[in-house]
């Protein structure tokens, strides 16, 4: 049956929102068992590679809140998250290309994230669109007078 | 395989392969997941937990792949993952709910060959 648009509730966590937040959470437990593991039993021999992998799970654990979460606040933390993320990937990408000394070991984001099928690459671009469509529906509503999930925050 | 029985793992590949299609043809139809999906996800879970039993087992019988610790990780987020999925799809009342499922059942299937390959790595 052809699901009605706009009659949801809607947010952040609904309809294809609700796929990225699983895939962002698979990500954020991923990161997170990799990188905890790493820095626990081999710290020393890639201080800088295993922050980075730190870094980047703690990322996905706020962009996946934020996304779940939803509202005016949830989508801020979320756009600021899934542009480090942007940033992450690319930089650290191409870094453990360029020097593969400093990045013995795989992390999420090595080599575009080509252990993970570039799913890491592809992640903040998808989340950062429909982040962006999600407040142009909420700006939307707000000018209808019928913005129920933001409640009376501040720009 | 050692601990990773080939009839489990290749069983539990197939089932969630085909949970996977059977929530992005939903998606495609636009409708919302049905018994079928549940029943699909539940024959997975069962799978999961036996093949989870028998590595624990061996486990606990001494044998040992070289990466422990990851082993046990991704083991007991394999047994949680078909049940995260299908919580997290069963509150989904769009058709969306089928690709929650099929990223999950993916997830799992990806999973199950990375402690294949945990169990057979050479000592690395």
């Amino acid at each position: 049956m052809p699901e009605p648009v706009g009659s949801e509730p809607g947010g952040t966590a609904a309809g294809p929102g609700r796929v990225l937040v699983a895939v962002y959470a698979v990500f954020a437990l991923a990161a997170g068992a990799r990188a905890a593991v790493q820095v626990a039993t081999r710290f020393a021999e890639a201080p800088v590679a295993y922050l980075l992998s730190a870094l980047a799970a703690a990322v996905y654990v706020v962009a996946t809140v934020g996304l779940a979460r939803g509202g005016r606040g949830g989508r801020r933390t979320a756009v600021v998250a899934c542009s480090v993320e942007l940033a992450g990937v690319l930089v650290v990408g191409t870094l453990s290309l360029l020097d593969r000394a400093a990045f013995p070991d795989e992390t999420v984001w090595s080599a575009f994230g080509r252990g993970y099928g570039f799913v890491p690459l592809v992640l903040p671009v998808l989340g950062l669109l429909w982040l962006r469509h999600q407040s142009e529906v909420a700006a939307e509503q707000e000018a209808a007078g019928t913005a129920p999930e933001d409640g009376p925050g501040r720009a | 395989m050692g601990a990773m029985t080939p009839f489990l793992v290749w069983s539990a590949t197939a089932v969630a392969v085909l949970v996977a299609l059977a929530g992005l043809a939903s998606t495609l139809a636009r409708r919302r997941i049905g018994l079928l999906h549940l029943a699909g996800a539940a024959v997975l879970e069962v799978l999961l937990v036996v093949q989870a039993v028998v590595a624990g087992a061996a486990l606990a019988g001494g044998q040992r792949p070289p990466e422990t610790a990851t082993f046990t990780g991704y083991l007991a987020g394999v047994v949680l993952l078909p049940v995260a999925g299908v919580l997290w799809s069963r509150t989904e009342p769009s058709r969306w709910a089928g690709t929650v499922l099929a990223v999950a059942s993916l997830v799992t299937a990806v999973m199950i060959w990375r402690l294949v390959q945990l169990w057979e790595a050479p000592g690395a």
